[in-house]
């Protein structure tokens, strides 16, 4: 290949499969004409959110499907608190169901930096590039007569070490770039560093992410975007600011019920009442975990397992280590057992 | 329906949530896409632009409660019975007065439904710090203040039944008594307000209530009751874990130079091979914990668990990006320079002899977290641990748990320790249960055993 067309005349003529942009638009829009037919639109309303959600088996609230619904509508993204096992993360993996949205997952922990989670130079390739840029150079300039036609003639190329080309995505680009519109969960945001916080801030507010040897890359299509807390430290203000708040609570018993009922559709009424209310006075015990929705999903399936149709003390006993995840809270259980399975 | 959130938004403004504009617009956008008349939809849009944590809702509950249900503002306008008449008579009468102080006016304002100068009044009073002591040591400046509010709140109910009396040709029976009934449910409400302030709901505090036994004997005597074969013991036994801990930190620093590469700085340094990149640098990883700033009170047994702490804590500073530590009884002292001279043991006895602190003088948490609050409280950022090592008995002096509140905000996490064991909290003069709502965790560590797994759990 001639000089002329430029130092990167090999890249061009062998694409790397990490660079997908070009092609990405490609596929992308063929994806999106195939599934335009079936897609589902926006929520309309927020019944429309909780019959979705339910649809595919998320039992929300009233609160929870207002605030969704509300975040939908003003593209602003969620702030979820709550204890753990409430059904969090949960919330989000349902809404990219029902809006039929891929979703990209972010799970934040302390030492997160922006590598991990934005955006990474391909060193590897940018180090052969130097390499090339070497051998290729002398063909560039050989017909320039002075040193300041060269340097001018250089100058014109394009320059493609830092450029798009050489980037890996991570999921935070990955969600941005998107030609689709994606859900994008950020989770357990309070176990990242206050830099990492410092940083979704441009992403939250303006979906956009600015990378210093490039520029702005302003998102092509919003991301619905859920951030999941544990408390485990405070937030800023700016971040909060940015968000829509919603705090889930464990479930109330009626709405625990409808969850187990549809998870585990074989199982018997009254049993399954006995099982969640013994559940909910369980929680109330001093725990150090108390147990969450899943772990009583696990315990309704063991003693169907089982065939346990009757919870007495020693049934209880029996399968207790299904709910309580430490030895000091399984001895606090069977100490106030005869309370646990006091009827009504 | 924008005039009526501004003004609730000034409510709880003055009752130090912060709202800010952008979420008042988005509020009010909001609003237009669910059905405001139901209450359910209404009250949690205004919740989950307004109250962004767990911790700011139960105050949002009571100001909403307040603005919506107890004042009836939104009703404000449309009604035009004689009473509402009669209360403005009354109110205009009061407020003619021209020699009414603030406090008078913000009583006013609230019996007239704008409650906002009112909860301004209490909000300060809630939040009043002590003033350094000067001669006598007191706690009483916040319950001075209340009382005066009280009595004014008196004198109001007074004036009220007075206005009344002047006026009954005019009014009837039972309007009067109605008149009186609403008056004096405001005033209660006020009173309420001025006496009830409600803790935030700390639903994501860490309790550790259990620990492992690793060491049998050794390990479940309280620091206090140690003999002094048993304390060279001890200190062996944090020796080793020093040890093993110290390990396994260098481990992970063994590993940071292989950490990803830096294109911009391995460029610049092929420039010398001819753009051969012969040297490869690597990107420093950041140290993995961040600063740790101690507070221990060394007054009586607290002391024996401080010792031991501050021991391990400078055996591991490795792991730290910086340790400092201070004491306290009723004044603070820093103390991190002790550590910086000389070995730590030493350092730990020489604490106990050479510091000009009075052993002596009465506990006082609210003034030594107000002596660092006035003049350390730049040692904090969002990477510091606090770790407070105390009993929480303050001899009945002021808590001052706002101002613990105000450190809380600065740094990452509060970790109380406390060495009594836990059904002693909240007995007698402990202020654990106040200050326990101002922290990430909170942790018996009384003997080697829970030292040892809070150490543990700390460092990996």
């Amino acid at each position: 290949m001639a000089g002329r067309e430029g130092i990167l005349g090999a890249y061009v003529e062998r694409p790397a499969k990490h660079y997908n942009a070009a092609y990405g638009t490609f596929y992308d829009a063929i994806f999106f004409i195939n599934s335009y037919g079936k897609a589902p639109m926006d929520f309309k309303s927020v019944l429309d959110v909780q019959e979705r959600l339910e649809g595919v088996q998320y039992i929300s609230s009233k609160e929870i499907s207002t605030v969704v619904f509300l975040a939908q509508a003003t593209k602003k993204p969620i702030l979820v608190e709550g204890p753990a096992g409430v059904g969090k993360t949960e919330l989000a993996k349902s809404v990219a169901k029902c809006l039929d949205r891929e979703m990209i997952r972010m799970q934040c922990y302390e030492g997160l930096d922006e590598s991990k989670a934005l955006y990474e130079w391909e060193y590897a390739k940018q180090l052969l590039y130097t390499q090339m840029v070497k051998e290729k150079i002398h063909d560039v300039i050989s017909e320039t007569a002075t040193l300041k036609e060269a340097v001018d003639q250089i100058a014109d190329h394009e320059d493609a070490f830092f450029s798009e080309r050489f980037i890996q995505t991570r999921p935070l680009l990955q969600a941005i770039r998107s030609e689709k519109p994606v859900v994008l969960l950020i989770d357990e945001v309070d176990k990242s560093d206050p830099e990492f916080e410092a940083f979704l801030l441009e992403l939250l507010s303006d979906f956009q992410v600015s990378i210093p040897e490039i520029g702005t890359i302003k998102a092509v299509t919003h991301p619905f975007v859920v951030l999941t807390s544990n408390n485990y430290r405070d937030m800023s203000d700016a971040l909060k600011r940015r968000c829509i708040h919603l705090y889930i609570d464990y479930p109330a018993i009626e709405t625990e019920m409808h969850i187990v009922k549809m998870k585990l559709p074989g199982m018997d009424e009254a049993l399954l009442a006995r099982l969640v209310s013994m559940v909910a006075r369980i929680r109330d015990l001093d725990l150090k975990k108390r147990p969450c929705i899943s772990e009583t999903l696990d315990w309704a399936r063991s003693l169907m397992v089982l065939q346990i149709d009757e919870l007495s003390a020693e049934s209880v006993a029996q399968t207790l280590n299904t709910i309580c995840k430490h030895k000091s809270d399984y001895e606090i259980v069977k100490k106030n057992i005869l309370n646990v399975i006091k009827q009504g | 329906m924008v005039n009526l959130t501004l003004k609730f938004v000034s409510c709880c403004r003055a009752a130090d949530l912060r709202i800010s504009t952008a979420e008042v617009l988005d509020c009010v956008s909001q609003l237009s896409l669910v059905n405001p008349l139901e209450e359910d939809e209404f009250k949690l849009v205004l919740r989950s632009n307004f109250a962004k944590s767990r911790r700011e809702q139960s105050r949002f509950d009571q100001m909403y409660h307040l603005f919506f249900h107890e004042m009836k503002s939104d009703l404000s306008q449309v009604s035009q019975s004689p009473e509402t008449e009669q209360i403005k008579n009354f109110l205009d009468q009061l407020m003619e007065n021209d020699t009414l102080d603030t406090l008078e006016k913000a009583l006013a304002d609230f019996l007239a439904g704008k409650p906002m100068a009112y909860i301004q009044e209490v909000h300060k009073i809630h939040t009043q710090e002590e003033q350094e002591a000067r001669a006598l040591k007191s706690n009483m400046s916040q319950l001075a203040s209340r009382l005066q509010v009280m009595l004014k709140i008196n004198q109001i109910k007074s004036k009220v039944l007075r206005f009344l009396g002047d006026n009954h040709a005019a009014v009837d029976e039972a309007l009067k008594k109605k008149i009186t009934g609403d008056l004096n449910d405001r005033l209660d409400h006020a009173m309420g307000l001025l006496n009830n302030e409600p803790r935030p709901d700390n639903y994501g505090l860490k309790e550790v209530k259990n620990h492992e036994t690793h060491y049998n004997h050794i390990g479940e005597i309280p620091f206090a009751s140690l003999g002094q074969e048993e304390i060279e013991e001890v200190r062996d036994v944090i020796r080793k874990l020093v040890k093993k801990l110290e390990e396994i930190a260098t481990l992970r620093y063994s590993v940071s130079s292989r950490g990803v590469i830096d294109i911009k700085k391995t460029l610049r340094k092929s420039g010398k091979y001819l753009g051969v990149p012969m040297e490869i640098i690597f990107k420093d990883r950041p140290l993995r914990k961040g600063k740790i700033v101690a507070l221990c009170d060394v007054s009586g047994s607290v002391w024996s668990t401080a010792r031991f702490m501050l021991n391990i804590l400078y055996s591991l500073q490795e792991c730290f990006s910086k340790v400092k530590s201070y004491i306290f009884v009723s004044d603070l002292m820093d103390v991190t320079d002790f550590f910086k001279d000389h070995d730590v043991n030493n350092a730990v006895e020489k604490i106990m002899k050479d510091t000009h602190i009075n052993y002596y003088a009465p506990t006082d948490y609210g003034m030594a977290f107000q002596h660092f609050k006035n003049r350390h409280i730049q040692e904090l950022d969002k990477k510091t641990t606090l770790l407070i090592i105390g009993d929480a008995r303050s001899n009945h002096m002021n808590p001052q748990d706002l101002v613990l509140k105000r450190m809380r905000e600065r740094c990452r996490r509060v970790i109380w320790l406390n060495p009594e064991q836990e059904k002693f909290w909240g007995s007698g003069d402990s202020e654990m249960y106040t200050y326990k709502a101002h922290c990430h965790e909170v942790r018996p560590c009384g003997n080697l055993n829970q030292l040892i797994d809070f150490i543990e759990e700390l460092i990996l």
